[in-house]
């Protein structure tokens, strides 16, 4: 059911896509009146590309704290990214920009092993609890988003093409969650009194910020006409979590690189 | 596809991430985690008379000794953190306090100071006499040392305080659901049948709780002791119950009780068992240990043990909405009986044990039952002058 809703999502972004695309073609098909004149000037020399890829990466605090004491394990997990982007070269100058809308999933899954590593639970029901847990933690992050980058383009000769800017996103549907396990507990701090867990889980999914902003630069080769292959890397510059959540103490950064290929329209 | 799963590029990951791992910090925990089992081997051969096993606490260490035993010269050492280091009294003189000879006719004070130097922690070291327990009023409570729960205490003919109670209480620390010492399932009750008495309520271990599928908490207080940092992993196991108290051979348990089911009986799934009602459990239980090497009974077996010699208990307590007295005798289990030879050589413990949902070791109950308990008293034979009088009196 959860894999429909996300092909219907992902249907949604193509159509925005191609909303994008129409009046762009369609302005250099017939120029009739002022209007469309405005349009043509406007879209003059834009085109449209319409994306795949993955997102490889993590998120992740930087740099590790020392609470961190081994990554045991590592998945990139499935992460698919669709883009659909309007991009225009100026006039006799390798300089160019691109607007895109990218809809596309970041995630991870991590085994830690930890040692006092500050962790505060607020309960729906009122329980709080703040304490230091040494152990193993386990972390699922599967975060999707709307991103919007805009970003300054650099031909290479032909085939290659250099870019880099800013994006912004807007988190639609995120899952922060996982448990801590084989480990133990102090209350309050170091010195508080100890309980052994073998597993508790943990959801932080509510918690997660909607709003990510980050910078994002990577490389595009054009092996034919009309298709090209391109990665990027995209390194977000605000923390998954608000400044006052105490449920992870350190920011956390979606840093992914992103590749796949590109159709040009 | 296909080179997005493949082992090198997920080492390479791997790689990347770990190379980012920092140099370990230093030990911030500060834990006396037990006698330096040498010494204790040594003392118990040179025929120190150490009785029961060592009870180490987050800020407390101690260990029974036969009553009337010299205290005055001993010089106790301790296991602690790695890397952590133990001072005498308070630490500001930095004397190492691992094996230095002090007077323990008093407990003493060390300081555990941790290895990155941050943390520090006050321990209390004793060596408490055990006397037979005969009265217990309720009249002697504290908070705990970090002031969040009640914790309740005799006093010793010597004066010493006699840390013989425990409750769940330092396991409910741990849900949070707790803001003050009166939120705790086990507290004292201003209002007793004569003085203070106590107050056990079965309450939600709320969101956390469920998680570690331990759903209620039910208030008790029992003779033992309660090991919170064993709690999650065994909570059954984890409650130790009974000391080796025991004056003769125990007649009666008799005490002053009321008590309300909570409205919702639940599994430990949480579904409603609409045909269960919650009832309480007061109980006492005689049992066999060895005096060399003392093991008390845990919330597995401290009804069942083939060690238990007779068990004192209110069958059917009801629900008495006004204070009830009730007065068990002590019936022989497992066929047997008792033999002073045997309470010659410590041979015995026993446990009072209360609680508000008798199925609350296995989390089942029903949130909001309340008992109250006070006067609890052991009859023991020979020794029947006074406490028959005082029966009649209460009665």
């Amino acid at each position: 059911m959860k894999q429909l809703t996300h092909t219907l999502r992902r249907t949604a972004a193509l159509l925005l896509a191609a909303a994008v695309a129409v009046p762009a073609l369609r302005a250099e098909e017939s120029p009739k009146n002022g209007i469309d004149n405005l349009l043509k000037a406007a879209l003059h020399g834009w085109h449209v590309k319409l994306s795949a890829g993955f997102n490889l990466g993590g998120t992740s605090p930087l740099p590790l704290p020392r609470e961190i004491r081994g990554i045991d394990s590592y998945n990139p997990t499935m992460c698919v990214s669709i883009e659909g982007a309007v991009q225009k070269r100026f006039d006799d100058s390798p300089w160019g920009m691109l607007i895109g809308v990218r809809l596309e999933t970041k995630g991870m899954k991590t085994d830690a092993t930890v040692k006092d590593y500050h962790m505060e639970m607020t309960e729906r029901d009122g329980g709080y609890m703040e304490g230091a847990f040494t152990g193993h933690v386990k972390t699922k992050v599967r975060n999707t988003y709307l991103t919007f980058p805009v970003l300054a383009t650099y031909a290479v000769g032909d085939r290659w093409t250099v870019s880099a800017g800013p994006y912004v996103a807007w988190m639609y549907d995120g899952d922060f969650s996982g448990a801590a396990y084989d480990g133990y507990l102090r209350h309050g701090d170091p010195t508080g009194p100890r309980a052994d867990v073998s597993e508790a889980t943990y959801d932080f999914s509510d918690d997660l910020r909607k709003f990510q902003w980050g910078v994002q630069a990577g490389a595009e080769w054009k092996a034919y006409k009309h298709l090209s292959v391109y990665a990027n890397l995209e390194w977000g510059i605000n923390s998954i979590f608000p400044a006052d959540f105490g449920g992870v103490t350190f920011d956390m950064y979606p840093i992914y690189a992103n590749v796949g290929f590109s159709y040009l329209f | 596809m296909k080179h997005f799963t493949h082992p090198l590029v997920l080492g390479a990951a791997a790689l990347l991430l770990s190379s980012c791992i920092r140099e370990e910090a230093l030990n911030a925990e500060c834990d006396i985690t037990g006698f330096d089992a040498a010494w204790l081997q040594a003392k118990k051969d040179a025929g120190y008379p150490l009785t029961g096993a060592p009870n180490v606490q987050n800020d407390r260490v101690s260990h029974y000794v036969l009553a009337g035993t010299d205290r005055s010269a001993l010089d106790p050492s301790f296991v602690l953190t790695p890397g952590a280091s133990i001072y005498l009294g308070d630490g500001t003189g930095r004397t190492p306090g691992n094996g230095v000879v002090r007077d323990f006719s008093t407990p003493q004070t060390y300081t555990v100071v941790s290895e990155d130097g941050a943390w520090s922690k006050q321990y209390e070291v004793s060596f408490p006499y055990l006397f037979p327990i005969e009265d217990c009023a309720f009249e002697h409570f504290t908070l705990d040392s970090e002031g969040k729960y009640y914790v309740y205490y005799e006093v010793a003919p010597d004066g010493a305080r006699q840390n013989y109670w425990d409750s769940g209480n330092s396991g409910y620390l741990f849900c949070g659901m707790a803001k003050t010492p009166e939120e705790f399932p086990t507290v004292t009750e201003p209002v007793g049948y004569r003085g203070n008495g106590v107050r056990l309520e079965t309450l939600s271990t709320g969101d956390f709780g469920k998680r570690v599928n331990m759903p209620i908490a039910a208030g008790n207080l029992f003779i033992g002791e309660f090991n919170s940092a064993q709690a999650m992993l065994f909570p059954r196991q984890a409650t130790k119950f009974g000391l080796q108290l025991v004056a003769g051979e125990p007649l009666y348990l008799s005490g002053w009780y009321k008590y309300t089911a909570g409205p919702e009986y639940r599994d430990i799934e949480g579904n409603v068992l609409t045909d269960r009602r919650d009832t309480a459990d007061i109980y006492a239980v005689l049992y066999e240990c060895d005096p060399a090497k003392f093991k008390a009974l845990d919330g597995d077996e401290v009804l069942t043990s083939e060690r238990i010699v007779s068990l004192a208990r209110i069958d059917k307590p009801g629900e008495p909405q006004e204070w009830t007295f009730f007065r068990e005798p002590f019936r022989p289990m497992n066929g047997k009986t008792f033999d002073e030879a045997r309470l010659a050589q410590n041979g015995y413990a026993i446990a009072i044990v209360a609680t508000s949902s008798r199925q609350g070791a296995y989390f089942e109950g029903a949130v909001g039952s309340v008992l109250y308990v006070d006067e609890l008293h052991i009859e023991w034979k020979d020794t029947g002058d006074g406490s028959e009088e005082e029966t009649e009196d209460t009665l």
